[in-house]
Formats: C-alpha cells, sequence, structure tokens
C-alpha cells in the first residue's frame, strides 16, 4: 500500500487553478521532489497535504486512509518551512519538546525524545539556546529536529535549503538525504531547483501551470522528457523555435528559424510544416571534428566564451542561429578563442521536438 | 561627532531646543518648588523642608489619592487589554476591506471632543441618567445605583476612551507574527486555542507591552475625565495637582505630587517592561 496518494488533487481560486488533478501515489521510505518554477502550484499542493490548504477536488490517502477532511492538528504530518518558522520565545530544546507535549509523553521519556532529535540533527550542545542566537544552518537543523521528533507518518519541506548560502545547502542537502535514510521516512520535497532536487530524490515529480507534467526518476526526467516543458526546465537548455520539414517513421529533420537543419527524433503531431519548439541542452552539444552516426555537425565560430569554474561555456554562432555549448575545464575544448572557426556535433535523440502552443504559431 | 551624527544632532536640535526651553526647564525650576513649605494664607515661604514628599506617604488622605490612581491605572489596563486583544486579533487577521471599516470605527469615538464622550458618560450614569432610570422603569432596582463620583464610574468612562489606543496597538503586533510560525505549532499536533495560548499570545507581548504602558500612562495622568465623572469629592493624582496648582495655590505640594507621579509611572514601565519581555522570550 503507498505510504501517501493524491487522489486528483486540485485547488481553484476564483479566476486560475493552482492545482489540476494532481495525482501521485508514494511508497513508504521514498524521497520525493515536487520540482517546478515559482506559481506553479507545488506549495499548494504541500500545503493541501499538511491540511493548510483545503482541496476543493480530489483526496488525500495515507496509508490507505483518506486524511482529506481532517484538520492540520489531527494529521500527523511534519512541516519544515521555507522560514523555519521557529518558536522564538522559546528554547531549541522546547521548539524540539513542543510536538511531543501535545502527544502528552511523561518528562524522561520527552526528554529522551528531544535529546535524540537533536542528536540526530548533532545540534546536543544546543539545547538551551534561543533560535535567534543560532546561525541559519543551525536554525534550518532545529526545524528539523522539531518536525521529525514527534515521529510524523509523512515529513515534508517547503524550499528548506533556499536561504542557506551556496555552500551550506550543498552540505545540508547530504545531511538531509542521510537523516532521511536513517530515520526511513517517507518524504516530500518542495524546490525550484533541479540540482536539488534530482540529487535527493529517489523519483521527481515536475510541475508547471498546476498539473504535473512527468512524475519518474531523476534519470528518466533528464533523459527521457515527457513534455516540452520538462525538456526546457531540466538541464541547461538552450530554447529555439523551427519548422518540420520531414517526418518519416521514427526520423525526421527540423528547420531552425533562420538557422540549420537539424536531424531530430520524430514525436507525435509532428507532422510537415508544423511550427516547433526545440530543445538542445548545452551539455548534449559535443565538439567534434568530423561527422558520425545520425549527429548532424555544424560548423560555425565561437562569439563569446565565458570561464564558469568547471565548466567553460560558449557562444557559437552557428549558420544563423546562436547555441550555448559547455566544454569541462580540464578537457580538449577549453581553451577555444573568440572567433575561432568550430565544429559541433548534436544527435538526434537530443533535439528535443514539441509542436508549438497555437496562438504561438499564428503569431 | 562623525558627520553622520551631526547631521542627526542638527536634524533633532530644533524641537530639542523647543523642549528644553519649554519642558525641561520648568520641569527643573519644580524642584526647588516642591521643596519649600506652604503657609495658609501667607503663601510660599523660603524655606526649605521635605514635607510635601514625605505628607504623600504618611497623610492619609493623600495615600488614598495614590492608591487609587494606581488602582485606576491598573484596572483601566486591564480591562482595555481583555476588551481589546479580541477585537485587535479579528482586525489582524481580517481581509484588508474589513480592516480598515474595523480601524476606522475603532478611531472613530476619538473624532469626538474628550469632554463631549465624558459628558455623555455622564448622561448614561447619573443617579437621574439612562442606566438609572431604565433600571428602576423595569423593576430591576427601586433606588438609584450610585454609578459616578465612585472607581465604576471612572473604570467605565476611561476605559471607553483609551480602549481605541490599546486597539491600535495591539493590530499590528498581532500582525507582525509569522504565520508560518502559527501554522507550524498547527501541523505539531497543537489545537487552534493550543496555539493561541502558547504562540500568538506570547509573540504579541511587546504590542501588549506597549499599548498597556500607553494606555496606564494616559490614565493616571488624565485630567478632564477624572473631574467630570469623578466630581469634587473622588480625587485621583492628577485632579489633586490640578486644584494644588489652580485651586488652594498650594504650588510645592502640587509640585511634589507631580513628581511623585512621575516616579510612579516610570517605576511601573520599568517593571512591566521586563516581566512582559522575559514572558515574550526578548529578555
Amino acid at each position: 500500500m503507498p505510504a501517501l496518494t493524491l487522489d486528483r488533487l486540485e485547488k481553484r481560486y476564483p479566476g486560475h487553478v493552482a492545482a489540476s488533478s494532481v495525482s501521485l501515489s508514494v511508497h513508504d521510505g521514498e524521497f520525493i521532489s515536487l520540482l517546478g518554477p515559482s506559481g506553479c502550484g507545488k506549495t499548494t499542493v504541500l500545503r493541501m497535504v499538511v491540511g493548510l490548504i483545503e482541496p476543493t477536488g480530489g483526496r488525500i490517502l495515507v496509508d490507505g486512509r483518506d486524511i482529506t477532511a481532517l484538520p492540520t492538528n489531527k494529521r500527523n504530518i511534519g512541516l519544515v518551512f521555507q522560514s523555519y518558522a521557529l518558536f522564538p520565545h522559546m528554547s531549541v530544546f522546547e521548539n524540539v519538546a513542543f510536538g511531543l507535549r501535545r502527544q502528552g509523553l511523561p518528562g524522561s521519556a520527552l526528554k529522551q525524545r528531544v535529546d535524540q532529535a537533536l542528536a540526530s540533527v548533532r545540534l546536543s550542545a544546543l539545547g538551551d539556546r534561543m533560535p535567534k542566537q543560532l546561525s541559519g544552518g543551525q536554525q534550518q537543523r532545529v526545524a528539523v529536529a522539531r518536525s521529525i521528533a514527534p515521529r510524523p507518518s509523512i515529513l515534508l519541506f517547503d524550499e528548506p535549503l533556499s536561504n542557506l548560502d551556496a555552500s551550506l545547502r550543498d552540505e545540508m542537502q547530504i545531511e538531509l538525504k542521510r537523516l532521511q535514510r536513517e530515520v526511513g521516512i517517507t518524504t516530500l520535497f518542495v524546490t525550484h531547483d533541479q540540482g536539488e532536487a534530482m540529487s535527493m530524490s529517489d523519483r521527481v515529480c515536475v510541475l508547471a501551470h498546476g498539473v504535473v507534467q512527468q512524475f519518474d526518476t531523476p534519470e528518466a526526467i533528464y533523459h527521457r522528457p515527457a513534455t516540452g516543458f520538462v525538456a526546457s526546465f531540466i538541464g541547461r537548455p538552450n530554447r529555439l523555435t523551427g519548422r518540420v520539414v520531414r517526418a518519416t517513421g521514427a526520423a525526421a529533420a527540423v528547420q531552425l528559424d533562420d538557422g540549420p537543419l537539424l536531424p531530430a527524433a520524430a514525436a507525435e503531431g509532428m507532422a510537415h510544416g508544423a511550427a516547433v519548439d526545440v530543445v538542445i541542452r548545452q551539455e548534449d552539444i559535443r565538439f567534434a571534428e568530423a561527422p558520425a552516426g545520425d549527429a548532424a555537425t555544424l560548423a560555425g565560430r565561437v562569439a563569446m566564451r565565458s570561464f564558469v569554474g568547471a565548466r567553460v561555456q560558449y557562444l557559437l554562432a552557428l549558420g544563423g542561429t546562436e547555441l550555448i555549448a559547455e566544454a569541462v575545464t580540464n578537457g580538449p575544448h577549453a581553451g577555444l578563442e573568440v572567433d575561432a572557426p568550430v565544429r559541433v556535433a548534436i544527435e538526434s535523440q537530443h533535439v528535443y521536438v514539441t509542436a508549438r502552443a497555437a496562438q504561438a504559431a499564428a503569431a | 561627532m562623525s558627520p553622520r551624527q551631526l547631521t542627526g544632532t542638527l536634524l533633532a536640535s530644533p524641537l530639542l531646543l523647543l523642549l528644553l526651553l519649554a519642558f525641561v526647564a520648568p520641569v527643573l525650576l519644580m524642584v526647588p518648588l516642591s521643596l519649600h513649605p506652604y503657609e495658609p494664607g501667607t503663601g510660599i515661604s523660603a524655606g526649605w523642608t521635605l514635607a510635601n514628599y514625605t505628607n504623600i506617604l504618611t497623610d492619609e488622605y493623600y495615600r488614598e489619592v495614590v492608591v487609587r490612581t494606581l488602582v485606576l491605572g491598573f484596572g483601566v489596563t486591564a480591562i482595555c487589554l481583555l476588551l481589546g486583544y479580541p477585537l485587535a486579533y479579528y482586525i489582524a487577521n481580517a481581509g484588508p476591506k474589513m480592516r480598515l471599516t474595523l480601524t476606522m470605527l475603532v478611531i472613530f469615538p476619538m473624532l469626538l471632543n474628550l469632554v463631549v464622550r465624558s459628558f455623555g458618560w455622564i448622561a448614561l450614569l447619573a443617579n437621574r441618567g439612562l442606566v438609572n432610570n431604565l433600571l428602576i422603569d423595569i423593576g430591576l432596582i427601586e433606588r438609584p445605583i450610585k454609578m459616578m463620583f465612585n472607581l465604576f464610574g471612572l473604570l467605565v468612562g476611561m476605559s471607553h476612551i483609551f480602549l481605541p489606543f490599546m486597539v491600535l496597538m495591539l493590530v499590528p503586533a498581532i500582525q507582525a507574527i509569522s504565520k508560518d510560525v502559527q501554522a507550524a505549532a498547527y501541523t505539531l499536533a497543537a489545537s487552534r486555542l493550543r496555539v493561541f495560548w502558547s504562540i500568538t499570545l506570547p509573540m504579541s507581548a511587546p504590542g501588549i507591552l506597549s499599548g498597556s504602558i500607553l494606555v496606564f500612562v494616559l490614565t493616571i495622568s488624565a485630567l478632564v475625565t477624572p473631574r467630570m465623572l469623578g466630581g469634587p469629592t473622588y480625587k485621583v493624582m492628577a485632579t489633586l495637582i490640578y486644584d494644588d496648582f489652580l485651586q488652594t495655590l498650594d504650588w510645592p505640594a502640587g509640585a511634589a505630587m507631580s513628581f511623585a507621579l512621575t516616579a510612579l509611572t516610570l517605576a511601573v514601565i520599568g517593571l512591566s517592561s521586563r516581566v512582559l519581555k522575559r514572558w515574550g522570550g526578548n529578555a
């Protein structure tokens, strides 16, 4: 039985739909990310699961039990807020003890559980501190300890790392993942950061405009994007437009607007002459000396070069269109100068083609 | 002095100068005044004495007035807090339209002259006032109940007059409490009531403190309403000071009483800040 099931969950506001028929099934102990740009409805879904927002349709089931009508304080679902939302007038110990006190735990057991929770986030020594005496990272840990202490059936995270600086964020990613494994708790993690979602999750659910675009493993999301949105959101994409000039069986070709002809894998609805959106990831553009297989080889020159540390990014002018490509800093193509001639290869499977929205095609 | 400090000093100096000349100087002049003896009939004499101060502590009448003033101050503050908090809580959590409407309604009585508002209470609370007449007419009482010239009348009238100040101080304090923090308590199995007691109420301590101090200070220093609703016999410190200065012309006693009132105010503010700050976690 799935630990958490969202069954056609929906939230409509006058004039817009925040979540439309969201269905998910999460296994026990699984780490799931809800990934999408701001306004995609991921936080709305999260808040419906915990009961802070009332859905206008659909059901939420925890271990097969319908909890849609239960108030938040009866759900036993933990939530770590983006703002941490610690109780500023209580010590760290009392913050963590708050949920346990509601369960009526006697003093000695309560202390043991608080100590255990604080130890799991490596804050055992700071129980007497007040929240404002802690750093951002420490406050984050207290928020996590407070949420796991009452042993919730499901743990939710609402963009918990977005207020931390970059190095601390990486550290916390690993730590949260480790903690989740140790506690074995079913986790729903909301983020707009694809790296975060990919690295931490067993499966990722990509949301856009309140609709689930794809719900699959990070690898599948990356390599086999189900919709044009996913293709253009995941990885570091070049977003282009073009027109289908040939569609025969599994093979097709796309004429980029003002640009070169590219082979592409045929997709549904690709009729001859159809206006399409084309996505090519920066990391899929390979520097090549000679054409190979079904890869298109394009010749052009370097228009701009920027050094980003582990990678070097190039803006390439390729027959009327511009593409961003990258090379690893230690690789053979890191030293190309501006105006240097280049040849790149793009394999047809890496050219993601989707039909353009009707009004965009008309315009 | 850094340029920044200099700018600050210059910007503040016109008001500072005015306050020094028109407020601090007269107050300082009152210090020696409060140390001279006063002879009825002859006036202020040249000698020095502490009697004006010791009288406040030893004289039974003075003591009664001081205690009455404090009881009134605490009473009005407590009533305003009890009546004002639920209203402020509702305003803070209401939609923008409702919030504006209610805030306007709270401010509205303040547009009326203080004398008119106090007189309104006389019309209501007098022996032949509306309330007594109504109670007699429906047969609940036979003789009018005394509701004026006593603590009851002053508590009612001044609570009404100072309630808006309490509400206006509480609303932003309650609004400033993060919705997430309250939601967090709710996710940790706390009932609505528990969230209020353990989170919302202590976190609104700054508003409770500033509102209470404001109402307390306004109450114990108020003159018009106590004069009108307390009448010639039921005195508080402020009306006593007024009488000393303008009727009996016993300026030394009035000055000493003024300083006593100030000291009392400062003591109460200091103590209550400390207690409330500890409660609200800002110690």
